[in-house]
């Protein structure tokens, strides 16, 4: 009898279990998880250097489709540093048959049934979408590779965008602990082999352990001693500080760690640290409340794309929270933006220094061009949120551009605008070369309906950020 | 033969003039690849052939689920979707078993278990309670069904697969945005139904 009815009770609990199973099969495990590498390292390697020229030329079709990438620096306009001109004009190429302004006079369905959104608005491809990992501009891996001796080039991709259009290099460094020297960098790109030099006597010792840890390389993705690894050499990785140059940024680009599968993960163009004490939130994507956080939580995500599991056969390297953490955390929150000598003190325009454009351009900013309602000035420009633009109401996702879905980009982090001339390319895949065009953007994305001179008042006004 | 025009067809759509190009390192250690280092037609990956074998069946129980929606379905509106269901899957179905032939993937015959279960308690339903059950179901199964086409276009290795994800996606994820509206719209009329009347008699 009890046996009969402990039989009952089994097939009771085997047939709820076969449900539960048959409404559960789950999609392949690679859809969320690397997968481990099945051809041995030289032909991969060989494989992909045989791709290489096709992967680049690919890339530079599409974004010539997209841009005008030609150099045409604005006259005597130098970014904080003077060692780059700040480039000029609408780069993003319209549709054909239409203006700026004939499409600012559409709605968002015109615009989106008519297939009319320029593609330069849309988001942009990384170089190698399978391959994934970070790629840096040429004149980062000369440098880096003549002082320390570590080669930061792949054998699968190159960087994409002309330097003319990147943040100029070395950036300089202003330090909110030290605003009477101006910048310290002495114009070198500091690196774990020239810091000591330049930095004693001005950081503290812990400061200065912070910036050592930030510019000792250690194993990343592509950049390790694994078989699957996008460099000849086994590599003994990559420092926080090869992306952020001197703090700044290079414009080095990498993946959004947050998003799977691969072909949804969308491009990073590195951001600047500038001004990080007084940022609230951090990651594109993830809105993590503190830099020491972020900190700590970067060799999951720049370094290792999210991906824990992979990360622990590569040579994850976690930071001590209570230690190295807050060094490295403290030495980030004394970087400075660069002088803003038009600014008050709550971040408006001395009507006695500002040229009549940049005023006009400071009224468009607050009012019709409603910039300031997340770009907050006297917050240094951000409002510590995440906002989704719904650029989709302008056109279909789901195209794929070089193996990339173009999806909505869901809510995303306000980036300041202080220093903005010295952080080009914009937005937080890098869609958009100028200023310029982030005027155009934002005009069509919140229907402004600016007019030509207002346009080009927000952009001098930019300028004075 | 068929397949051979499919693949051209796909391979002449504009938007798609680039072949895919994926990270040779998770690629089989015996593909074939041509001058350019591209894997040479019709070597699927085991990827390629899970995508192939999952997407297939997905498009088999889309049919028959909508075949069974044209009888029962209450709501205008559902019919109108469950044909449309009909129409475009049987298209990509037929597409797809060109593909797997040419690249000699086998596929599934049936339904899976998840499938048949779900066409075993739609049998049951009619009218506004077999509309929901449904719609909710087709929700779930594009959801699934854009996560595997983004999956394949980077992680297999068959030229002509790949593109057939990507072509495909756009679809899907039309259908997925046209099941989510259908369900706000069916939940709205059943709490409105549901509701006291305005004037609070």
């Amino acid at each position: 009898m009890s046996r009969t009815v402990t039989v009952g009770m089994c097939s009771i609990v085997a047939l709820a279990a076969s449900a539960a199973a048959a409404i559960s099969d789950p999609l392949p495990p690679t859809t969320t998880y690397r997968q481990l590498p099945t051809m041995p390292f030289s032909r991969a390697m060989e494989i992909d250097s045989t791709q290489k020229p096709q992967v680049m030329e690919r890339q530079r079709t599409m974004l010539d489709a997209r841009y005008d990438l030609s150099d045409q620096p604005m006259d005597g306009v130098m970014m904080s540093g003077g060692r780059r001109a700040v480039q000029d004009g609408v780069r993003v190429r319209l549709p054909e048959g239409q203006t700026w302004d004939s499409l600012a006079a559409m709605t968002p369905q015109e615009i989106r049934d008519g297939d009319l959104l320029p593609d330069g608005f849309k988001p942009l491809p990384h170089v190698k979408q399978a391959n994934s990992g970070q790629i840096f501009p040429q004149f980062v891996i000369d440098e880096i590779n003549a002082q320390e001796d570590r080669d930061l080039t792949r054998f699968d991709a190159d960087f994409d965008l002309p330097d003319h259009v990147l943040p100029e290099f070395p950036p300089p460094i202003f330090l909110t602990t030290h605003t009477h020297l101006g910048d310290v960098s002495r114009g070198e790109l500091l690196t774990i082999k020239n810091h000591y030099e330049i930095m004693n006597g001005i950081l503290t010792p812990v400061q200065m352990e912070g910036l050592r840890i930030l510019l000792t390389p250690f194993p990343q993705e592509e950049f390790n001693q694994t078989e699957d690894r996008k460099t000849a050499e086994q590599h003994r990785g990559i420092a926080c500080l090869d992306c952020h140059s001197n703090f700044n940024t290079n414009a080095g680009f990498h993946h959004t760690p947050d998003v799977r599968p691969q072909a949804a993960r969308f491009r990073l163009d590195s951001p600047s640290l500038r001004g990080m004490f007084n940022q609230q939130i951090h990651g594109s994507k993830r809105s993590l409340r503190s830099i020491e956080d972020f900190t700590e939580f970067e060799q999951h995500t720049a370094y290792f794309n999210g991906d824990h599991v992979s990360a622990a056969r590569k040579g994850e390297h976690i930071p001590d929270r209570s230690h190295k953490v807050a060094f490295m955390a403290q030495m980030q929150n004394i970087i400075d933006f660069p002088p803003a000598p038009k600014l008050d003190p709550m971040g408006r325009l001395d009507p006695d220094l500002a040229t009549e454009q940049e005023l006009l351009g400071e009224q468009v900013f607050m009012g019709k061009g409603q910039c300031a309602a997340c770009h907050i000035p006297v917050e240094s420009f951000m409002d510590h949120q995440m906002h989704d633009l719904k650029l989709e109401r302008f056109y279909a996702p789901g195209e794929v551009v070089n193996d990339f879905v173009l999806l909505p980009d869901g809510p995303i982090k306000t980036f300041t605008l202080r220093g903005i001339k010295d952080t080009p390319p914009y937005m937080h895949d890098g869609r958009l070369m100028t200023l310029a065009d982030t005027v155009e953007f934002f005009n069509l994305v919140l229907r402004t309906q600016l007019t030509q001179d207002e346009k080009d008042a927000l952009v001098a006004y930019m300028l004075t950020l | 033969m068929r397949a051979a025009a499919l693949a051209l067809a796909f391979a002449a759509l504009p938007a798609l003039g680039f072949a895919q190009i994926g990270n040779p390192g998770f690629m089989a250690p015996d593909t074939r690849f041509d001058a350019q280092g591209m894997p040479e037609p019709n070597q699927p990956n085991a990827n390629d052939i899970l995508f192939a074998q999952l997407v297939a069946e997905g498009g088999m129980a889309e049919v028959a689920l909508a075949e069974l929606a044209v009888e029962r379905a209450g709501a205008e509106a559902v019919t109108d979707f469950a044909s449309r269901m009909i129409e475009d899957h049987s298209a990509a179905n037929d597409e797809l078993a060109g593909l797997a032939e040419a690249s000699g993937i086998p596929l599934p015959d049936g339904l899976n278990a998840e499938h048949q279960a779900m066409r075993d308690r739609l049998e049951g339903m009619e009218g506004a309670e077999f509309d929901l059950a449904y719609m909710r179901g087709q929700i779930v199964d594009h959801q699934k069904t854009t996560q595997l086409l983004m999956w394949e276009i980077t992680a297999g290795q068959d030229a002509d697969l790949q593109r057939f994800a990507a072509a495909t996606l756009p679809t899907i994820l039309d259908h997925l945005r046209a099941a989510q509206g259908i369900v706000a719209d069916l939940t709205t009329d059943r709490v409105a139904e549901a509701a006291p009347a305005a004037d609070g008699n």
